[in-house]
C-alpha cells in the first residue's frame, strides 16, 4: 500500500506520522509511507485542513489525528 | 513549478514481526462498553468540576495567607494570590471549554463549510462565513490548502477572506473563556464585532476586485475537489474527540498558559493603578493604535491571552484598547501572514492586513466611547 500523510509539518502531523508509522508496522507487510508537505500538492489534491491521510491515492480523512489502532483499522478495511 | 515534487522523508517502512507481542491481544474490542466508559463519568467529573471551581478563591487566598504567611493586600501577596487562584481557574475553565468545543466540531467540518459557502452569492456569503469562521477549527497550518479548496470550488475571494478573518480573530476557545471570565457581554461583544469586522472586511476585499493579485499558481494548478467527510459518530466517540482535545490541547498550552499568568499577576500586583489608566485608559486617543501595533507581531494562543486581557482592564485598562489589543494578538499574526505569502502577492497582503488592523482599531474606539 501507499500510504500518503499530509501536513506542513506542525505539532499535529508528527504525532500523526508516529501513530501511522505504528499502525504500519502492526500491520506488517510491505508498506510505503510518504509525508507530503508541498502546500501546492496539497491543494490539488482538494485538502482542506491538514494533517491528512491517503491511502493509494484515496484520502482517508483529514484535519484529525486518529490514534494508530484507529488508523490500523482504517489500513485494514 | 513541480507539483509532484514530496519530500519523501520515511521511505518503506516494512515490518515482518508478529503483530501481537503480548498483553495487547488480551483485551477483546467486540464487548460493548459500560455506560461509564460511553460517557457516564461525565455524570459525575462535572459536578465535581463546579465544586472545586467555587472554592479556588478561598483555597488561594487560604494558601497565601496561612502557608506563605503573605498579607494578601501587599503588593508581593496580591501577586501570588492571583497566580494561585488563575492558574486552576483557567487551566480547569480551559479543560472544560475545550472539551465542549471539540465535541461540538466533530459535527461540522472544513469541507461542509465550503460547501455552504460555495452556494451563497453576495453580502450573505460574507455574513454566514464570518459566522461559520466562529465555531469551525482553524489551524493556520491549513490557511493555505483551505484558501486554495475555498477559491478553487467557487467560493468568492472576499467571502473567503471573511472567513480566514473569522477563524483565528472570533477563537472559539477564547471566547468560551471570555464567558467564564467576564461574563456574557463581555464574550457577546467579543463574537459580535470580531464577526463584523470579518464580515466588513472581506464584503470590501471582495469589492476591490484583487483577484489578479493571487500568485498564478493557485489558479492553475490542476485540482480535484473532496467531497465532504462522513461525520456521523456515535455520541462517545464524539466525546473522545473532545477528551483527546483536551489532552493535545492543554497539554501543549500550560507552560504558555502559566507564563500569561504570571505576566498578568506581575501586572495585578506591582503595576499601579494610574500607571495602565494613564497608558491605556479611554483618554489617551493613541492607545488604540499603540494596542494594535505591539499586539500584531506578538503571537500567542488565545488562551495565553486572557489572563493577561483580565490583569489589564482590573487596572484600569479600557475595555476597547484591551479587546483591540487581544484581536491584534490572535487574530492577525506574522506568521500567518507569512504563510499566506504563499498565495498572497505582496499588494494583497498589505490590503488584508490593513483593511483588518483598521477594522480592529475601529472597534476599539467604539468600544471606549460607549462604555
Amino acid at each position: 500500500m501507499l500510504i500518503e500523510l499530509f501536513g506542513p509539518g506542525c505539532a499535529k502531523c508528527e504525532t500523526l506520522l508516529k501513530h501511522t508509522k505504528h499502525a504500519v508496522e502492526q500491520l506488517g507487510g510491505d508498506h510505503q509511507v510518504v509525508k507530503v508537505s508541498d502546500y501546492m500538492a496539497m491543494a490539488a489534491r482538494g485538502i482542506l485542513s491538514t494533517p491528512a491521510l491517503a491511502v493509494d491515492g484515496q484520502l482517508k480523512f483529514q484535519g484529525k489525528v486518529p490514534s494508530s489502532d484507529e488508523i490500523l483499522a482504517l489500513l485494514k478495511a | 513549478m513541480d507539483v509532484s515534487k514530496n519530500s519523501q522523508l520515511e521511505g518503506a517502512v516494512s515490518s515482518g514481526s508478529s503483530c501481537c507481542g503480548g498483553d495487547s491481544c488480551a483485551s477483546k474490542p467486540s464487548t460493548k462498553p459500560s455506560l461509564l466508559r460511553r460517557g457516564g463519568w461525565l455524570l459525575i467529573a462535572l459536578p465535581l468540576w463546579f465544586g472545586l471551581y467555587r472554592i479556588l478563591e478561598p483555597l488561594a487566598n487560604g494558601i497565601t495567607t496561612h502557608l506563605f504567611r503573605l498579607n494578601p493586600t501587599s503588593r508581593l501577596g496580591s501577586a501570588v494570590a492571583f497566580f494561585l487562584y488563575d492558574s486552576p481557574k483557567v487551566l480547569m475553565l480551559l479543560s472544560l471549554v475545550v472539551l465542549g468545543v471539540t465535541f461540538m466540531q466533530t459535527f461540522i467540518t472544513a469541507e461542509h463549510t465550503r460547501d455552504v459557502l460555495a452556494r451563497r452569492a453576495g453580502v450573505w456569503g460574507n455574513l454566514v462565513a464570518a459566522i461559520f469562521g466562529i465555531f469551525t477549527p482553524f489551524c493556520s497550518c491549513s490557511a493555505i490548502p483551505l484558501f486554495i479548496g475555498f477559491v478553487r470550488v467557487g467560493v468568492p475571494l472576499g467571502v473567503t477572506f471573511s472567513y480566514l478573518i473569522s477563524a483565528p480573530m472570533v477563537n472559539e476557545v477564547a471566547l468560551f473563556m471570555l464567558l467564564g471570565m467576564f461574563g456574557w457581554k463581555i464574550a457577546a461583544i467579543y463574537a459580535g464585532t470580531g464577526v463584523a469586522i470579518a464580515f466588513v472586511s472581506g464584503w470590501v476585499l471582495g469589492k476591490l476586485r484583487m483577484e489578479k493579485h493571487l500568485e498564478p499558481w493557485v489558479m492553475e494548478i490542476p485540482f480535484q475537489a473532496q467531497a465532504a467527510q462522513e461525520t456521523r459518530m456515535a455520541f462517545s466517540d464524539r466525546l473522545k474527540a473532545g477528551v483527546q482535545g483536551v489532552r493535545d490541547i492543554v497539554g501543549k498550552v500550560w507552560p504558555y498558559l502559566l507564563v500569561g499568568i504570571g505576566v498578568g499577576a506581575f501586572i495585578h500586583g506591582y503595576v499601579p493603578q494610574d500607571l495602565m489608566a494613564r497608558f491605556m485608559g479611554k483618554g489617551a486617543w493613541w492607545s488604540v493604535p499603540l494596542a494594535v501595533l505591539v499586539g500584531v507581531p506578538l503571537y500567542s494562543n488565545a488562551a495565553g491571552v486572557i489572563p493577561i486581557v483580565q490583569a489589564l482592564i482590573g487596572k484600569g485598562a479600557a475595555l476597547g484598547t484591551t479587546l483591540a489589543f487581544m484581536m491584534a494578538v490572535i487574530g492577525l499574526s506574522l506568521p500567518e501572514t507569512i504563510i499566506l505569502r504563499k498565495v498572497l502577492r505582496p499588494r494583497l497582503i498589505a490590503v488584508f492586513v490593513g483593511i483588518v488592523a483598521t477594522g480592529i482599531m475601529f472597534v476599539g474606539y467604539l468600544f471606549n466611547l460607549i462604555l
